[in-house]
């Protein structure tokens, strides 16, 4: 799952959550495939992102949603105020163990499509 | 230290610098004392504001509360939400109005926390979790107020945070001598909101202190820390929060529960990015 802007929309992928207009009317649903008449429509009836499936897009340093390995390693970062706390240091492990194995599942899923 | 402290609120308190409410809030505030009132005659009331109408149905229509079909009215979204979330989401967007872009990032973070307070809410089998989820769009506010009424502390605390790479919470205390915590705790009293929305925004640093509703303080302290660890928005530092282990006590959470509250996260989070105050 990733969401990229509209512009970088190409034909053939496919939605992986509907394209909703800000109001919250539904453009098009989950699942549809893209087009070239199909990204035009949405472009000009203002929608901005969409999510789709896969990640047919590098956009390291663009995207807000990182993938997991990198959530994962973000966190000695984002733990470092509680080296000392035992407590922390438990619930940053767990985080880290839950982060590998999203990655892990996700990087199954994307052989078997 | 306490001649300081109330100084400072007189200071946030100030009415004159203080963001006003819109005008139908003082009306809508009013008419709600009287129990038997329509929510029919509220909505009249609130829709007269149209601005004000778009950017609630904005936010009703959110990903926030992941309602399945379009709200388009106001009467609409009171019934299904009631007049107290509708009441938070007009203060959050009329606080969050007159801040230029550079709170955008505090913005982003409240609609994380938002977003997960709802998520957590309904894992733990909570009624009404928009009312959560309206605790957690709230419980940074004391920081947009703070910016405003005490700029000056504010740039001080900014900078020690940089300097000495100390949670933003804890530079405050250090400079100001209290949190946005107590900001809330005075904002709250002062636009008379309801006692579970105070104990969410007064405590959600201070799990123990809130004795009616220990509940909203542990949704929206456990929101606030995700919210942190999937680094969405930005709060005024890149760190979690210090989680309090009695959280999944008081809400009956299991290993598995949090687990589920984790994948819903993974998959919801990315919907909010895009949703800006304007």
């Amino acid at each position: 799952m990733q969401k990229i802007p509209i512009n970088l929309a190409q034909p053939g992928m496919v939605l992986e959550k509907p394209a909703v207009k800000e109001n919250g009317q539904v453009l098009l649903a989950a699942g549809a495939t893209l087009t070239e008449g199909i990204i035009s429509q949405l472009e000009k009836k203002g929608i901005k992102t969409i999510v789709v499936q896969g990640e047919p897009l590098d956009m390291e340093g663009l995207t807000s949603n990182p993938s997991f390995e990198k959530r994962a390693e973000r966190l000695e970062h984002l733990f470092r105020y509680y080296q000392n706390d035992p407590v922390m240091q438990k619930i940053k492990k767990f985080l880290q163990y839950y982060f590998r194995q999203k990655a892990l599942i996700s990087a199954g899923g994307q052989k078997d499509s | 230290m306490e001649d300081l402290r109330l100084e400072a609120k007189k200071k946030v308190l100030a009415i004159k610098d203080l963001p006003t409410l819109p005008q139908v809030l003082e009306e809508v505030s009013k008419l709600v004392e009287d129990p038997n009132v329509s929510t029919e005659k509220i909505a009249q009331v609130i829709s007269k504001d149209q601005v004000l109408s778009a950017k609630v149905l904005k936010m009703v229509n959110s990903p926030i509360y992941g309602f399945p079909r379009r709200i388009s009215t106001i009467q609409h979204a009171l019934v299904l939400l009631g007049f107290n979330v509708i009441k938070g989401i007009i203060i959050s967007t009329s606080v969050f109005d007159i801040m230029n872009t550079s709170m955008v990032g505090l913005w982003e973070h409240s609609l994380g926390c938002a977003l997960a307070s709802s998520v957590i809410a309904k894992k733990a089998n909570l009624k009404d979790p928009e009312e959560y989820s309206v605790a957690g769009l709230l419980h940074d506010l004391g920081k947009v107020i703070a910016l405003v009424q005490l700029p000056e502390l504010k740039t001080e605390v900014e900078e020690l945070v940089k300097k000495e790479d100390i949670p933003y919470y804890l530079a405050e205390k250090k400079v100001m001598g209290f949190g946005h915590d107590r900001i809330n705790a005075w904002l709250v009293d002062y636009w008379n909101l309801p006692l579970r929305l105070k104990e969410g925004l007064a405590w959600h640093h201070q799990l123990g202190m809130a004795k009616h509703y220990p509940e909203v303080a542990a949704v929206v302290h456990l929101a606030d820390f995700l919210t942190r660890v999937f680094e969405i928005g930005f709060a005024g530092d890149d760190q979690v929060s210090k989680l309090d282990g009695r959280v999944f006590k008081i809400l009956k959470l299991s290993l598995s529960k949090f687990e589920e509250i984790l994948d819903e996260l993974c998959d919801e989070f990315i919907e909010i990015s895009d949703l800006r105050p304007d």
